[in-house]
This record gives structure tokens, sequence and C-alpha cells, in this order.
């Protein structure tokens, strides 16, 4: 036997590199499967267009929302489903929410919490003893871990895999990791999942960039230990809405390189930046006491802050000849509906 | 029947090793990249030196300034922008107060295979910006020596690693953290549609790489061509041809007194070869060419009636370059200089009408021997002699005229004013 097991190593050994991918490949897709639905929705057609209205919505929206199921993954073994919210949003009719599993049983689902800026949807359905997938340890994977997206084909029976690396493991304020695996309509709300098929995060569709919602290699999925941290507000129904973030309302402009700071192109009106006195060419030095530096060190620093609060400007401002330098005060206000 | 579970345990075992090895030297390339990589306002960079040298794309930096951008991690310089090709789309730049920052190598791009794993490091759709964490995509070298006009990717690397807007400038590189290329462009099928679709472009290291000693002299790059024939497409059914389609270029006409002809380019030489670059139609001709900045020597290899002959070429036109020089000075002296090849003679060649060298009375076809009573026989040593003079200053030269000395004083005048370059 052990003259078997060497015979069998080498020849594996001498096989190439391709052969032993796809075999590592088919035994996370058997593995993985189990744990990823597909998720049929039967919704009125009320689209919720991204931009535009009425017909054009309604198009962008099937575009962005082909016929067919889409993906979830079982979270929890006692009938916790989450996927994208995007997948299952909308008005869905009476008993429209149809989830299934592996084992080709087709169990009507309930839509729970929801939150949008993590676009992520808890669902339930009536099952026990469902298989989970184990975690992976984000702390073990850095930029360049393979890691592939599982998620159910049109024929709702077999999964598909698609391969990718790590693009980056800090994206929406630290809440997704991104990948290049090609994630579409349908594969959306699958399992991100290591090698070895450890459960990384939720495939979902923050900030699709293409406006029929095709892959263009970005993809995020949340983590997995973001989705914990929110589950018993997702289970108790909650919907958390989009988050919105501090802002003052100023659009950088061309300045003096040699002036540190940062130079006001525009200032929006109505915005905190226009009620604290504000004026384009002024150049803003200090925030709150800390340098300004550059526009995006600004910019973070203002995200720090929370929508409220009061923040004070340090000015350069140009008069009659010489410059000034102002203190201006500003209350942040939630940006504004885009 | 445990013996054939084990077996299998060691065969699954045996196939992750071999998937966790590629995982592995995928990881190093990103350890190993991610620092040099360089924020560029929408666009990317990548630094190829301890003391600040960045690439990136001329339609990310141009050739302006005082921009600011920012390494992985977020710490911030000032760039200068050094030497520019806008038609090639490389920009060169230099990071003020710099050293010893982390930095990528430039790799062998001739050494590339199509099907080879690459990574391009970038910030589409500024996803980075705030954390300063670039994106990072694998994929395959797809073909070698893409040409495309408008911007001018002449020999493009074409990659599926996914790159998008905001990855342009970003460097693609072997696993080995080698940059073989600058990503730059992207093919999109879809109007109002820019992501990616699996085609992308990079610009070669090796074509980089020539360039580089230009760029760092300053200035506008030119990129190469052959001054003095036209040429035809072998198999091209418009010309009585001589050739297959594939078998090259073919040389239509030559014209006198240009490097073409001094090279000893003959009517119908099939080009086969430049340098190391096979050549099978025009636009690989061109690309191939595109491949050195003007004022570089190349080796053709052409075909001559069944026998194969190895030309040395100049590329550009010498007085176009020596032109170009000219113009960049700051003053103005009233007359055109020119050489040939070599440089090793500056003729002047034209006298404006109004201006330094008429009121000299210099004439066209005096050689220029002398800038303040050094001698100057090549035009590298014209141009040293003539920099950092300004307009108001005076140079006694000396020329030879009918194989006489003469002496002159050129008054240096003023540019006329021109619109400033945009900051």
């Amino acid at each position: 036997v052990t003259l078997l097991l060497a015979v069998l190593g080498l020849l594996a050994g001498a096989d190439d590199d391709a052969a032993a991918l796809a075999r590592v490949l088919a035994r996370l897709r058997e593995q993985v499967a189990k744990c990823v639905v597909a998720i049929e929705v039967d919704r009125e057609s009320d689209p919720e267009g991204r931009g535009g209205a009425g017909a054009v919505a309604a198009h962008r929206d099937y575009l962005n929302r082909p016929l067919g199921p889409c993906s979830g993954v079982i979270y929890e073994a006692d009938g916790i489903i989450l996927t994208s919210r995007f997948n299952v949003s909308g008005t869905i009719r009476k008993g429209g929410l149809k989830v299934t599993l592996w084992d080709g049983r087709v169990l009507e689902a309930e839509r729970r919490g929801t939150d949008e800026s993590r676009d992520i949807a808890l669902l339930t359905v009536d099952a026990k003893d469902l298989p989970t997938l184990p975690r992976a340890d984000l702390a073990k994977l850095a930029q360049g871990s393979l890691v592939a997206i599982v998620g159910r084909a049109p024929d709702k029976a077999s999964p598909t895999v698609n391969l990718g690396i790590l693009s980056a493991l800090g994206r929406m304020r630290d809440a997704a990791v991104q990948t290049d695996a090609e994630m579409n309509y349908g594969n959306t709300g699958g399992a991100l999942v290591t090698l070895q098929g450890e459960f990384v995060g939720i495939g979902c569709n923050i900030k699709p960039l293409s406006h029929w919602g095709q892959s263009g290699g970005i993809g995020f999925a949340c983590k997995t230990v973001e989705i914990d941290r929110l589950l018993d507000r997702l289970k108790k129904g909650e919907h958390l809405e989009a988050e919105k973030l501090p802002y003052l309302g100023i659009m950088p402009g061309e300045g003096d390189p040699d002036v540190e700071g940062v130079p006001v192109g525009r200032v929006v009106p109505g915005s905190p930046a226009e009620k604290s006195g504000l004026k384009e060419g002024d150049v803003i030095t200090e925030f709150n006491g800390k340098k300004a530096g550059d526009f995006e060190l600004l910019r973070s620093m203002i995200l720090e802050r929370r929508i409220g609060d009061e923040v004070v400007l340090k000015v350069l401002r140009k008069a009659l000849d010489k410059t000034v330098e102002l203190e201006l005060k500003a209350r942040l206000d939630g940006r504004p509906e885009e | 029947m445990s013996a054939l579970l084990s077996l299998a345990l060691v065969l699954q075992e045996a196939d992750l090793a071999k998937v966790r090895e590629f995982e592995a030297k995928v990881r190093a390339a990103c350890d190993k990249a991610k620092p040099a990589y360089v924020f560029f306002g929408q666009g990317s960079g990548v630094c190829i030196s301890a003391d600040g040298w960045v690439l990136t794309n001329y339609h990310v930096a141009g050739d302006r300034d005082g921009q600011r951008v920012r390494l992985t991690g977020g710490r911030s310089f000032v760039a200068d922008v050094v030497g520019w090709d806008p038609k090639g789309d490389i920009s060169l730049c230099k990071l003020k107060d710099a050293k010893d920052l982390p930095y990528c190598e430039l790799g062998d791009s001739d050494a590339l295979r199509p099907g080879q794993s690459v990574i391009a490091v970038g910030n589409p759709f500024m996803l980075g910006n705030g954390n300063w964490e670039p994106t990072i995509t694998l994929g395959i070298v797809s073909a070698l020596h893409r040409y495309m006009d408008n911007p001018g990717y002449f020999d493009a690397i074409q990659t599926d690693a996914q790159i998008n807007p905001g990855n342009s400038g970003g460097p693609l590189l072997t696993l080995d953290a080698k940059v073989v290329g600058i990503n730059g462009r992207i093919d999109i099928k879809r109007f109002m549609n820019r992501v990616n679709t699996g085609i992308g472009y990079a610009i070669p290291s090796n074509q980089i790489r020539r360039y580089l000693e230009a760029f760092k002299r300053g200035g506008r790059v030119f990129e190469g061509f052959i001054d003095g024939i036209k040429f035809g497409e072998c198999g091209d059914a418009r010309y009585a041809n001589v050739g297959e389609y594939g078998d090259g270029v073919f040389i239509e006409t030559i014209k006198e007194e240009t490097p073409a002809a001094r090279a000893g380019f003959q009517l119908n030489d099939i080009v086969l070869q430049v340098e190391n670059y096979r050549i099978y139609n025009s636009n690989r001709f061109h690309g191939a060419l595109a491949n050195w900045p003007q004022g570089e020597w190349v080796r053709v290899k052409v075909l001559r009636k069944g026998e194969t002959k190895e030309l040395r070429v100049f590329l550009g036109e010498p007085e176009g370059i020596c032109r170009r020089e000219m113009t960049a000075w700051p003053f103005v002296t009233g007359m055109t200089a020119g050489t040939d090849e070599s440089f090793a003679k500056v003729e002047v060649l034209l006298i404006e009408r109004e201006g330094p060298a008429r009121e000299a009375e210099m004439k066209p076809g005096d050689v220029i021997a002398k800038v303040d009573g050094a001698t100057t026989p090549t035009w590298a040593d014209f141009a040293k002699a003539m920099s950092g003079r300004k307009a108001g200053d005076e140079v006694k030269l000396v020329v030879v005229r009918d194989k006489k000395e003469v002496e002159l004083v050129l008054k240096l005048a003023p540019k006329p004013e021109r619109p400033p370059r945009r900051p």
C-alpha cells in the first residue's frame, strides 16, 4: 500500500498545476454548494430604479436583475439565510419568495431584516439542521489570497464557481473585502470562500459600477464579522437605511502648490460650508486644530466626525492684496440625497 | 478501505499544496508590489527607484509639476513630471525629497509569454482613497505586441487582469514583482459603460526602459521612426508587390540625403526584423520602431534579392531633433542649425529675416567651431556651451566659412511671448 501511495503521489506530482487547481475547485464546489441556496423572487413591477424613472428605471432594473434565480447562503442551521439585499428588494408578492436547497427541497422563505449600505438581507425558512460553512480567519488572509465565489446556476441544481484573488481587505469603511472573482447577478448573494471552503463573506451588490450590472472585476463581499455584528437586528426584521455621512459641502479647487492646505473650488449652496461663510478661493489650512493637509486628508477627517458636530476651520483668504487668516465654525450636516 | 481513504487524502493534500504554492507566489508578489504603488490623482503610478522616480500615464500626470501623490498607506509627496511622451502615454515623475522608498524594478517584457500570470495594482474607481489600500487583480498575459493608434499603444501587452478607470498608470507585474508594463487602456463594448470586459492594455517595460534616459534628461520625448522612406505592406493588392502578406513591409520610396538613404536602404527591400522584433506587417513595423525614442540607432534586417542584410538606421530626423532642442532654449538665436545622424558637425541651415543671427551677419552653410573660445565640434558640445545663457547675453562664435574661420558676436534675443503652459 505504501508503494502504491508513493507511486500515486509521484503521479500527482507530475500532474500539471491546472489539473491540481481543477481538483481543488471541484472539491470546494462539493463542500460549499450544500450551504448555498437558489432564491426565486416574484415581485411587483416597482423597480427601485437607480436613477431614472418609469420605463427607463424598469429597463435598467431588468438589465440588473434578469430572469432566473439568484444566490443566498445558509448562515445558521435553523433556517437563517443571508443574501444580497438587492436580490430580494422591492415588493414581493405573497408567497413569492422561494428558496431551493441543495437537496432539491423548495421552501417558502420570509424576508426579515435588510441593510442598505452593506447590501445584505436576512431570510428565514422553516427548516432545521441545515449545513453551514466553517469560517475563514481573516487575519490569515491577505491581498493575493485565492478565493472563489460559489453561487447557483440558473438550473438551480448545480453550483457555479468563480475563482479570483482578494484584491483588497478593507473596503466600504471596512465592512467588505474586494475580489476580482467575477460576480454578476446570479452568483451575487453567494458565498465568497477560501480554497478550503472557509466562509469569507456574502457577495453583495454594493456600488455596481456598470449600469447594467456586468462585472468589471470589482466585486465586494460583506465580511462575516460585520454580518455577525448586525445579525440580531436583522433577525428582528430591522431595515437599516444607508448611513448618512457627515459633509461640509466644498469641492477642491486648483491652488498654489506651495501653500499647504485645501483650496476651495466650489461651495455647495445650502451646505454647512456656505452657512459658515466659506468662499471660493479660500484655502482651508486647519480642521479642528489639525492640519488639513490635502483634500483627501480633510475628507477623512470630516468622515471621522458625526452629523451635527461643530467644527472649527482655519482659513486663508486673499483680501485687498493681503492674505488674512480666519476662523470659521460649521455645523456638519448629512450628505443630501444625490 | 482506510488505506484508500488515506490515499485520497494524500492526493487531496498534494493538490492543495500545489495550489497553495501558486497562491504563496501571488501573495508574495502583492506584498512586494503594494508598497511601491503610488496613488496619482484619479489614476495610478509606480515607484521604480529608491530616490523616487515614478512612472505613470501621460493621460494621468500630463506634464504638470507640483502634483500631490500618495504611497500605499498614505505617505504624501509632491511629484514633478520630468519627461513625457504624450503619444506613447507615459510620464516620468520625480518625487520631491524622496529617499529610501520601496520600489519595483523594471522587468523584461520581451520575456513574457501569453498565458503567464501577472498582477495589476491600481486604484479603480478611487476605491482606495481614504485608507490608501490599492486594488490588486490577477490575470494572465492574453497577447503581446498589440497595436493601437491614438493614443499610441504601439506595442502593448494585452491582459485579462481586471483593470478599470483609476488603474491607469499603475503597474502590471510578473509574479516575481518586476514591472513589465504600465496599464493604461481598456477596450469596452458599450457606450457609457467604462468597466473592464477582460481586455486591458499595458505599455511594455522594455519600451519604457529605452525611453528612460531621454525622460530623465527632461522634456517631451518623441517616438522613433525612419526618416526618408515610404513603405508598403507585403501582399497588399494595391502595389505591384514583393512578398506575401506576413512577410513584412517593403520599401516603396527612398528620399535622398535622409537617415534612411544613408543607412543603405534600397527599393523593394523587405524589412524582416527591427533589432530582435520580427516584422510581419506595417503596424508591427511602426510599433517596433516606436520602442525606441528618436535619436537612437537600431539594427534593421532586410531581405534583398534573396539575401538578408543588416543595416544600422538612425531613428528620427537629426535636424528636427536639433530644432526642437533649440526651441527649448530660453532665448532666440535667429538661426536654425542642423546636423546629421552623427551629430558631429553643427551647420547653420537657415537665417531668419530678423534676429540676432542676421544682425551678426551669419550665413547659411557656416559650420560652428567655437563658442566663447571653447571648441564645439559636436552638437552635444554646442548645446552644452549654449546652456545656462539668457536673453541679452553676448556669445562669441567662431564659424568656418569657405575653409576660413570667421568671428561673430551673437546677441541673444528674448523669446516672443507665448501663452503660458497650464499649471
